[in-house]
């Protein structure tokens, strides 16, 4: 049934949008850094799972372990030795939204340039757990059901961590406001280094998981990117129940476009849902709106 | 004219004979690296006259580049080459008119991100459109034009541009961008249309672009879209523009020159390496040099041109009519049928407690935010649901609460803005003498050249207000204008409206400081929890045991 064919792979494909958008969602929607280089990230932790695999037959389940926290650390680095300098440069969130595009800008052509060079301009993938099951008429692999689990388990943990924990609370505080933060005792440089760095975690997460089922190359970053942006801002800023339900909505969409129109279109569709949801809700979704 | 000037005329001339005459003497490999400057220099300028004062990042340069390349590729066999150029302007200015209309109503973050995934797009729509329509991807393209005549076409475009931005900076459209990027909501209610002014300036930069990569596609012979649209271009173009500092006219060349023959050294010593190294100097330019070489923006622009007279008013009735006017935040009402009028020369005080609406109601009348429900008149005009920056050119003006002046730019030139955008344009030359008499009359006359940042909390209400009053507004409105000032600036506060009042000005005052309400209004408003609870001559309404019992609250409260 064409429904079902386009609901169910629109599905998991948009489980897999929403784990890519999770790491941009603490990036951007907390530590409020636009991190450009963020799709490059992803790309290149899915290269360091398919290095493990094919080099040292690691399962990318088990690659995950190191990946996550070597690109936490790298993260973190990224942002105590460069972001946080703009941070304290910019006079206000505008001025350093605007330093932090352009310094990611510059990081992605490093990381994307480093890539380059040590696998070339080619397509890449290998296959893992791709076994085929019917569910409900339409054949999905396994590997993308895991991705979906994966989604959903880690926006869930971090909806819990960022609402339920004190940790989560000073760090939605300083998202809504760091000079507010700081006067009530909360050390905003430090928690915004861990946060920006937890969203490294999970975008080594994403790039891991998205590689077992997924063809890539060096130069394809900025295609994640922007999807991840599109899935943040349709879900509001920071919000992380919203960042999965528009992964979602997105996976959906696109899934209808290539079946029912062109696959060649799907970005377009991408960009018209974006723009749709920029110009009739500019705060997302599920945003709250501006007083 | 002096010496100096005429030996400045004369290198200049000289440079230009020079420039005009390089494809005479440079050879091949010279003659390439000229082609390279030269539209490095277009493609920054361009990008430096849009990005630089409005501070909205585009990312997108490569996508208007590649559109013109594009055109050219398709149309160049078949057009005769000037109309291939038209072509390539006229899809180039279409779509920045579609990109720029969607985007640029929102903040600017929006937009850079917009910006940064709009070639990718329209790549993928050519690949689309060309695997789909022409069945092929990838398109030879044979010209006869040499690469002298190239070379010249991109001289005759860079002089375009110079011209195209300095008359730009001349402009009021000038101060109005970077007025812009200092604080769009104060610029708004300057009486600048933001939009329009983007957008226009938006689209002048993206015609240079697109025309720039129809005149380089012969460049190739061979183009598909992936040479066409390649990301690397947008992101050399932003680094040039940043290095040289993209803040002034000829800034952006100043970082070209440097980068295109460390290009040239790079890609012929480390080919493999290029991104990296190119990646890691833009951090370096970005974290070392936020302005670029060029330094601190200079203060440059002149006084503008001028049109249209003031238009013709009713001057019969009362100068404001609000009825019944309400705001509702999703289920608070936070301004609830609210009426009242304001004759003209009246100073009006709109009194409360905190949160009783008082601010919600002033951001209607500005048009800062829309009337859930009720009208208002102004004049003889319907304002409400007007945009702030047409309320502020029918004479209302305001200051804020907060106050807002555009930190980046002088004082004065917050107070031109405000003066060349009004009801009134002045006639040429006037705007220095009148920003000096709006200043000399808040007593800022001495810091005429300060950045309106470096004021102190006190100067800056100062600077609002007289930026509010360079609007030669029909009737202001202050919002706790007074609040903050010491008992002896409070006086001299107190004086000055009182002032504008003896002038013929009409005020609305939203104010906390009573005395200043008792010396100043003829007739005020008291408001709590949205509606109004008492009005008339301040003494009565100030001992009305409603209106104490709403600001120091009830005996069994």
């Amino acid at each position: 049934m064409l429904l079902f064919d386009i609901v169910l792979p629109g599905l998991v494909l948009g489980g897999m949008y929403a784990l890519i958008a999770l790491g941009l969602t603490l990036q951007y929607g907390v530590a409020r850094v636009m991190n450009l280089s963020y799709g490059e990230s992803l790309v290149a932790a899915a290269f360091g799972a398919l290095s493990l695999y094919t080099g040292l037959g690691l399962s990318p389940l088990a690659a995950l372990l190191l990946a996550v926290p070597f690109a936490f650390l790298l993260n973190w680095l990224l942002y105590r030795f460069l972001l946080e300098r703009l941070m304290r440069r910019g006079k206000d969130r505008s001025a350093q939204e605007i330093d932090s595009i352009l310094v990611t800008f510059g990081v992605l052509f490093v990381i994307q340039g480093i890539m380059l060079v040590a696998f070339g301009g080619q397509y890449y993938s290998y296959s893992y757990l791709s076994i085929a099951v019917v569910v409900l008429g339409s054949t999905l692999a396994v590997n993308r059901l895991v991705a979906l689990l994966f989604a959903a388990g880690i926006g869930i943990a971090v909806y819990i961590a960022l609402t339920r924990t004190r940790m989560g609370t000073a760090a939605r505080a300083i998202a809504v406001d760091a000079n507010a933060a700081r006067l009530v005792g909360i050390d905003v440089s430090s928690l915004s280094a861990l946060v920006f760095a937890c969203g490294g975690g999970l975008v080594a997460v994403g790039g891991v998981l998205i590689s077992m089922f997924l063809t890539f190359n060096a130069s394809m970053g900025v295609v994640f990117t922007m999807k991840a942006l599109v899935v943040v801002i349709m879900g509001g800023v920071g919000n992380v129940m919203g960042a999965l339900v528009a992964g979602l909505i997105l996976g959906i969409v696109e899934t209808a476009v290539a079946r029912l129109v062109d696959p060649g279109l799907t970005l377009a569709a991408t960009y018209a849902l974006f723009l749709a949801v920029l110009l009739i809700r500019p705060t997302g979704l599920f945003g709250r709106a501006p007083s | 004219m002096g010496r100096t000037m005429i030996l400045g005329w004369c290198v200049g001339l000289a440079l230009a004979a020079a420039a005009i005459a390089y494809p005479l003497y440079a050879n091949g490999y010279y003659l390439a690296l000229g082609i390279s400057i030269l539209y490095f220099t277009i493609l920054a300028t361009a990008w430096a006259m849009f990005s630089g004062p409005t501070r909205y990042i585009s990312l997108a340069t490569v996508a208007f580049f590649g559109l013109g390349a594009y055109t050219a590729a398709v149309l160049g066999e078949t057009m005769p080459w000037p109309v291939v150029l038209l072509a390539a302007a006229v899809l180039g200015a279409l779509v920045a008119a579609i990109t720029g209309l969607s985007t640029l109503r929102l903040s600017g973050i929006y937009f850079v991100i917009f910006s940064f995934g709009l070639a990718e797009l329209i790549r993928q729509l050519v690949i689309w459109y060309e695997v789909n329509v022409h069945k092929s991807v990838g398109r030879y393209l044979f010209s006869a034009l040499t690469q002298d005549v190239l070379y010249w076409q991109l001289l005759g475009l860079m002089t375009l541009v110079f011209v195209a931005g300095w008359l730009l900076g001349r402009s009021r459209y000038g101060l109005a961008l970077r007025a812009i990027g200092a604080d769009e909501t104060a610029a708004g209610h300057s009486g600048i249309d933001a939009t329009r002014v983007k957008l226009g300036v938006f689209m002048l930069s993206s015609v240079f672009m697109s025309v720039t990569g129809a005149v380089m596609a012969p460049r190739w012979t061979y183009i598909d879209p992936s040479i066409a649209f390649n990301p690397m271009i947008s992101f050399q173009v932003v680094i040039m523009a940043l290095l040289g500092g993209a803040g002034s006219l000829f800034g952006p060349v100043l970082g070209v020159v440097p980068l295109v023959l460390l290009f040239e050294v790079l890609t012929a010593t480390l080919p493999n390496h290029f991104s990296i190294l190119l990646g890691a100097i833009f951090v370096l330019i970005v974290m070392m040099l936020p302005k670029g070489v060029i330094g601190l923006v200079e203060t440059w622009w002149c006084a503008a041109r001028t049109d249209g007279a003031a238009p013709v008013r009713n001057e019969s009735g009362p100068l404001l009519v609000v009825d019944g006017v309400g705001k509702s935040f999703s289920g608070l009402r936070a301004v609830d049928q609210v009426s009242f009028e304001v004759a003209r020369g009246e100073i009006v005080g709109i009194i409360g407690p905190n949160g009783s609406g008082k601010t919600t109601l002033l951001n209607m009348l500005s048009g800062a935010l829309l009337p859930s429900s009720g009208t208002i008149r102004f004049g003889d005009v319907m304002i409400n649901g007007l945009r702030p920056y047409r309320i502020a050119r029918l004479g209302l003006a305001r200051t804020f609460q907060l106050v807002r002046v555009m930190s980046d730019l002088t004082v004065a030139e917050n107070v031109a803005a405000a003066l060349l955008f009004g009801a009134a344009p002045p006639v040429s030359g006037n705007t220095t003498e009148t920003s000096r008499r709006l200043l000399d009359a808040v007593g800022l006359g001495a810091m005429r050249d300060t950045p309106a940042g470096e004021l102190t909390y006190i100067d800056q209400k100062r600077l609002e207000l007289a930026r509010a009053l360079a609007l030669e507004p029909r009737l202001v409105l202050l919002d706790e204008w007074l609040a903050g000032l010491n008992p002896s600036e409070l006086e001299t506060g107190i004086a000055l409206i009182a002032k504008l009042r003896d002038g013929g000005m009409t005020i609305i005052m939203v104010e906390h400081v009573m005395d200043a309400i008792r010396a100043l209004c003829s007739h005020c408003i008291v408001m709590n929890a949205g509606s109004v609870i008492a009005r008339g001559v301040p003494d009565e309404v100030l001992s009305d045991p409603k209106v104490v019992a709403a600001y120091l609250g009830d005996d069994d409260a």
